[in-house]
């Protein structure tokens, strides 16, 4: 029998070969990278029968969605404004009283003409790179591609025979970035159209320039950041008095049930930090790249909406129809959720202020949530709002393709 | 193919369909659905390895596939130019007519060697993370389980190709490490799988 040493020896060179052997027999069927929106999901989450939903890009005619189960306040009424917009995402209005639609699965930015109560689709541009942003100023449509951020001059009156775009910047999208590419376009009091750059990925360390809104100066083609560790924002709106950014984000996915609140934001000044990846919803710290930070780092929300509710579109309400109290209320589209089991959300949200200016929420336009358990647990999925010049609020929903208009005091 | 030999074609598919029709639906098969079955076979299940079967795929894929052909993300001699004339709502109706059509059983026999193997690159590709345990699919994904396997093959070789359009990349990234061995294993495996009848 060998010395002890030797024999320990043995037994390690044998362990050696055995784990190199091992290693070797799984290095030889590499593994695909599971899809983009399992990343962060822990051991425990794996069978995880959660999963996403996808639009219907053909999109559905109102006859074929359950229109009637929407429910709106006593005194307001709900209605199909038009349908067949495949994809209808973020909204902005001409001064001749276009409605400009964009989308993000599809290439398509739609211009819905209102003719004496008849509307008309014309789908304005075709071909392009996820057009979820549209902004509409002084005449000229601009829109946020994936990677760029164009005008289209002069376009109402251009409606059949859209002019060619002329580029305001480009190269937003330098590494192609996975994750969230697609882009929401707004007009600041400044001038500057101000877009968002989401994180590429659920839970990872992003660059720069992502999780991130940005401005540009149209006139100059100059960016800057403006706000950061913002996960991913695709609808802010300027306080109609304090002129103020707000904007809604979507928290991390597969933190838990109800954890972390997707959240509202105001931005005081530019170069705040509000918290990604480190911190969410103002006070849970990440189990990755929360260690050894603190979340008295960061801009918390203003306010918690719900966990995984994915809010996108939001506006000020500055129209003259609603009762006066909605005067400066933000409605804010909730698209979500899928990170639960139980579902929430799929509604329009109002949110209110006290004397003291804390807001708080309360469901608005409700019914597109039909089971909470269910897959699909809902028929349609608000995308944007839009107030109108009449006061009356459009409501886009990009599942179906089908813009919904809400007013008050009609019969 | 000249005139003749399309109509009779057409025809044969048609005869073929009617006895069909007979022992599995009563739902009348829409105009529209008629050139579809020449191909795809009668009720949308093909007899054809090349051909994908449409009978009882989720709605929500069908049309989104006749959709990507319309819009020229996906390319192929027979499906672009008979989509190119159809409407949203001619896509949602075919689509609607085949998800409702009773899956025919598996004809393709999963050799004996590919079973477990099939099953180890389906979980370690993360095939049935999205298509589900039992590789069914749901909504916009396809069903696997029993589909055509020269045509799963072809899926598979395009989309680690990237030549294979693909809704939001997943395809292309999961497809992105097979083997030709392994997707040769994955087709026969997935296709010898036994659709659900009801």
């Amino acid at each position: 029998m060998l010395p002890a040493p030797f024999r320990s020896f043995i037994s390690l060179t044998s362990a050696l070969v055995c784990a190199l052997t091992v290693a070797a027999a799984q290095a030889q069927a590499p593994a695909a990278a599971p899809p983009s929106w399992q990343q962060g999901r822990n051991a425990e989450q794996e069978k995880s029968p959660l999963h996403p939903f996808a639009i219907e890009v053909t999109g559905k005619s109102a006859k074929q969605v359950p229109v009637d189960k929407l429910k709106v306040p006593d005194g307001f009424k709900v209605e199909v404004w038009v349908d067949g917009l495949p994809g209808a995402r973020s909204m902005a209005l001409g001064s001749k009283g276009t409605v400009f639609v964009g989308t993000r699965q599809l290439k398509d930015v739609y211009a819905v003409v209102d003719r004496g109560g008849k509307r008309e689709v014309k789908t304005l541009l075709k071909g392009l790179d996820s057009p979820n942003g549209v902004v509409f100023s002084r005449g000229t449509l601009y829109v946020a591609e994936r990677h760029r951020i164009t005008r289209y001059d002069g376009i109402e009156s251009r409606l059949d025979s859209p002019p060619e775009a002329k580029v305001v910047v480009d190269g937003l999208d330098p590494q192609n970035q996975p994750g969230h590419f697609w882009k929401f376009l707004a007009l600041g009091p400044d001038g500057k159209l101000y877009y968002n750059v989401g994180a590429p990925g659920n839970i990872v360390m992003p660059a720069y320039f992502q999780a991130a809104i940005s401005r540009v100066d149209p006139k100059t083609g100059v960016i800057e950041n403006y706000a950061q560790g913002v996960r991913n924002s695709v609808g802010f709106d300027w306080h109609p008095q304090t002129k103020q950014l707000w904007f809604t984000n979507h928290g991390r996915d597969w933190l838990g049930e109800e954890s972390p609140n997707d959240t509202l934001h105001v931005a005081t000044r530019k170069g705040q930090h509000f918290g990604y990846p480190y911190c969410h919803q103002g006070d849970t710290l990440d189990p990755e790249f929360g260690k050894n930070r603190s979340c008295s780092e960061f801009t918390p929300p203003a306010l918690k909406l719900g966990a995984h509710i994915a809010p996108i579109g939001m506006r000020f309400y500055t129209g003259k129809m609603f009762p006066a109290e909605y005067q400066n209320n933000i409605f804010i589209a909730m698209r979500g959720s899928w990170n639960r089991t139980i579902k929430q959300g799929y509604n329009v949200t109002r949110v209110t202020f006290d004397a003291d200016g804390k807001p708080k929420m309360e469901p608005f336009l409700t019914g597109f949530l039909v089971d909470e358990k269910a897959d699909p647990p809902m028929w349609g999925r608000p995308n944007d709002v839009m107030v109108m010049r009449d006061g009356s609020l459009l409501v886009s929903d990009d599942q179906n393709g089908i813009i919904y208009r809400v007013s008050y005091g009609t019969k | 193919m000249n005139d003749n030999r399309s109509a009779a074609a057409m025809f044969a598919a048609a005869l073929s369909f009617f006895s069909h029709c007979a022992a599995y639906a009563a739902e009348e098969v829409p105009q529209k659905a008629r050139a579809c079955i020449v191909c795809h076979g009668p009720g949308g299940n093909s007899t054809d390895p090349a051909m994908p079967s449409l009978a009882g795929q989720p709605a929500q894929f069908i049309s989104m596939q006749l959709f990507m052909f319309r819009e020229g993300n996906r390319k192929d001699p027979q499906m672009s130019p008979m989509t190119s004339s159809l409407s949203n709502a001619d896509m949602n109706e075919l689509a609607v007519y085949f998800s409702r059509q009773k899956p025919a059983a598996a004809s393709h026999e999963t050799a004996s060697e590919n079973a477990a193997a099939g099953r180890r690159l389906a979980e370690q590709h993360h095939c049935v993370q999205c298509h589900g345990p039992s590789l069914l699919g749901l909504q916009h994904i396809p069903r696997l389980a029993g589909q055509q396997f020269a045509y799963l093959r072809t899926q598979l070789r395009g989309f680690k190709a990237k030549t294979r359009a693909d809704f939001d990349g997943n395809m292309t990234s999961a497809a992105e490490l097979l083997s030709e061995k392994d997707i040769e294993i994955l087709a026969d495996y997935l296709s010898g799988l036994i659709p659900p009848r009801d």
